[in-house]
């Protein structure tokens, strides 16, 4: 079933259209990816489903039910623009904000001390938030956003200001908290951050949800049936061998002693016949399907050349 | 209803563990001293240098009377006029005495090197009237004058007595009554807009530093706002409370020393009763005031991004703090009018105005109805806020008019 289902949800904003009539459903235990260029709508989005805004029409559904304003409890949700008291200490802050999300103060004290161990922080516990740089304060405020364990994790921008090391932290750490059972939605730009982690995703452009669905599934929707075959031999036998069962591209640079060469193929029927013939040609070493990076697929799907 | 403890503990140990806040709370007193000190100080030791003022007197009456002081010596000279005025240059001035000075009392003439001060002039004119009425009672010719006069001069001091007063017989001295009104009513416009703007800028710095967005996914925006009211109330509470003491150590300790005897007098006819009144008062129209005003002061934090964008929408508060602090003065001339009672009701005005007439002896029903408005206007104020509220803490970017505000209550 899913977690959070948003359906048909419009909001205008004096002048603009944020969000137009956008439908999507985030299943249960998944790593969702909300993705689109800046201005998209994501934030408007993300906004709603905290309650923080409402839409002008649409509907939320959290958990089977109608979103209700008890439900943000079980929702954690680290905002794009990081928001702490910049004089309060980090400890007590990170203690005053897991009170508010309703945890006992003995329960709130040793997650913080487990939170902090893991991140190797104990040391800031009485520094003030002003002291600390952006990433130092960054992990503070994502400490305090799944510390109440919620079932919908919600991250705005969760890499942005994070060395590769903390960011890789930050991965593991979502990818644990998803094994533990939450469902956790990012929106981000960092397209390799959404292969490496995302199941689905929902590509959002001008206002619109213009592609949703699980990452391997869009894809390959948009590899447009691309393999490549990687080989020893004569490069014209193969070519000669291939003539006429499918479209071949432009030759690849021979890297190490083994040639490759990308066709298109677009009858899924013949895939075994080309690799049939190739494997007669040549010393064939690999064939694959060449997927499209989400960075191919963002460009493509958002400057519309489908 | 934990989650507004929690903020108002928040806010509250934020504010008080402060260093500001123990160095305010002691240094407030001190300023509020030194200000009501302060002119005194000044006409103690502002007069500078001694004056020399030549005194030309063609009558012969005046020079030898005239009584130098440590602001004036007068120094009589036997030249005439002009030449007093040529030649006599090292001298401030040069006072002119025409000869039938007793006929004409307005033959009298000052020639300055600058400007002459009031009390300068004040000064010479009252000793020369001085001189001018004992030279007048001279011509009658009466034996022991000086004795007579002295045996004449009266000094009447009036005891009013309140005959709704439970306690008949004591004295009630409009005096101090009227000095206290007045210093109440000054902390009680000074706390207003002191807390209200606490408020304000703890709202307006939540919005910059965007803890609001975090806050309110967990906490509802109303509770939020209440939450921080309420904690800089408690703030109030103890601030002033820490001034009470402050007040009491002082009066134990400090003042019996400094005081001259007649104040002292004064102070000791003030009963324990009276005080702990005005304190109750006092904390319960400090609380009363600030929480209603706190409530327009959040609604405007939170309408804006910065404290300087605040100025301009900030006025409609800030008018009706000033004018009862205007009404006031009006109020305390006659503590009784209808003036006085109608704008004693009035949220916006009765913290101040009715502080200031509390130590006149307020009839009870006064002043608890005036709390009862006070607080149900609170109640509905924050209500009226909080829609504000609600919908300018997401508003970023684009400065709101007045106009724009109570659209926003109108918002679902």
């Amino acid at each position: 079933m899913d977690i959070l289902r948003v359906e048909h949800v419009s909001k205008h904003y004096a002048g603009h259209k944020a969000l137009d009539d956008v439908s999507l459903s985030i299943p249960r235990g998944s790593v969702y990816g909300l993705l689109g260029p800046n201005g998209a709508g994501k934030t408007t989005l993300i906004r709603i489903v905290n309650r923080i805004t409402a839409p002008d029409t649409g509907r939320v559904w959290f958990d089977g039910h109608e979103i209700a304003p008890d439900d943000v409890r079980r929702i954690g949700y680290l905002p794009e623009e990081r928001g702490l008291y910049k004089k309060m200490k980090v400890g007590e802050q990170a203690l005053f904000f897991a009170r508010l999300k309703g945890l006992s103060r003995q329960d709130a004290m040793l997650r913080l001390r487990e939170w902090f161990e893991r991140f190797g922080i104990e040391a800031w516990w009485n520094r003030r938030v002003e002291e600390l740089s952006k990433g130092m304060a960054q992990k503070v405020q994502f400490i305090v956003t799944v510390l109440h364990e919620p079932q919908l994790l919600i991250f705005d921008e969760p890499f942005s200001g994070f060395d590769p090391i903390n960011a890789n932290l930050l991965k593991e750490q979502i990818l644990a908290l998803r094994d533990r059972g939450a469902t956790v939605v990012f929106s981000t730009h960092n397209m390799a951050s959404v292969e490496e982690l995302c199941d689905h995703i929902t590509l959002i452009d001008k206002s619109r949800n213009i592609l949703s669905g699980p990452v391997g599934e869009i894809r390959r929707r948009y590899g447009g049936n691309l393999f490549e075959i990687v080989y020893r031999g004569d490069a014209a036998h193969l070519r000669a061998a291939l003539a006429g069962r499918c479209e071949l591209l432009p030759e690849q640079p021979a890297e190490a002693g083994c040639a490759s060469l990308r066709l298109r193929v677009d009858d899924a029927a013949r895939i075994r016949e080309v690799i049939a013939a190739a494997n007669e040609a040549v010393e064939l070493r690999g064939f694959a399907e060449v997927v499209p990076s989400m960075n191919d697929v963002f460009i493509r799907a958002v400057s519309g050349s489908l | 209803m934990s989650d507004i403890l929690l903020i108002v503990r928040r806010e509250f140990n934020e504010r008080v563990r402060k260093k500001s806040f123990i160095f305010t709370t002691l240094l407030m007193p001190l300023l509020l001293l030194a200000l009501m000190a302060a002119p005194a100080l000044i006409m103690e030791y502002a007069h500078g240098e001694r004056k020399r003022i030549a005194v030309v007197d063609e009558s012969g009456l005046v020079a030898r009377s005239l009584e130098s002081d440590g602001e004036l010596l007068f120094e009589p000279t036997d030249l005439t006029l002009d030449r007093a005025r040529e030649e006599l240059s090292e001298c401030f001035g040069v006072l002119f005495v025409g000869r039938d000075v007793l006929a004409d009392p307005d033959a009298v003439r000052l020639y300055a090197d600058g400007a002459a001060s009031v009390g300068l002039e004040r000064n010479i004119e009252s000793q020369i009237a001085r001189i001018l009425e004992a030279e007048k009672l001279k011509a009658y010719r009466i034996d022991d004058l000086p004795a007579i006069l002295e045996a004449v001069k009266t000094t009447v001091r009036l005891h009013t007595f309140r005959n709704d007063a439970a306690e008949t017989g004591a004295a009630f001295s409009s005096t101090v009554a009227s000095v206290a009104g007045f210093v109440l009513g000054i902390m009680l416009y000074m706390f207003l807009l002191m807390y209200g703007m606490m408020v304000m800028h703890a709202v307006i710095e939540e919005k910059q530093s965007r803890v609001l967005e975090v806050l309110v996914s967990s906490v509802r925006p109303f509770d939020l706002m209440l939450g921080k009211i309420l904690g800089i109330a408690a703030v109030a509470v103890v601030q002033v409370s820490l001034w009470g003491l402050l007040a009491v150590a002082a009066r134990v300790a400090v003042v019996p020393s400094v005081l001259p005897s007649e104040l002292e007098a004064v102070l000791a006819s003030l009963d324990a009763a009276w005080l702990v009144r005005i304190f109750g008062c006092m904390l319960a129209y400090v609380v009363g005031g600030c929480l209603f005003y706190s409530a327009m002061f959040a609604a405007v934090g939170s309408s804006v991004d910065s404290v300087q964008d605040a100025q301009q929408l900030q006025t409609p508060i800030t008018v009706p703090i000033i004018l009862s602090f205007l009404l006031m003065m009006a109020v305390m001339n006659d503590p009784d009018s209808s003036l006085a009672f109608w704008c004693s009701l009035v949220p916006f005005t009765s913290p101040v105005v009715m502080m200031a007439r509390i130590p006149y002896d307020v009839p009870w029903w006064q002043v608890a109805l005036s709390l009862a408005i006070l607080y149900a206007s609170f109640v509905g104020m924050v209500w009226f806020a909080a829609k504000i509220y609600r919908v300018g803490i997401f508003m970023y970017g684009k400065k709101p008019t007045l106009r724009e505000l109570i659209r926003w209550i109108r918002y679902r």
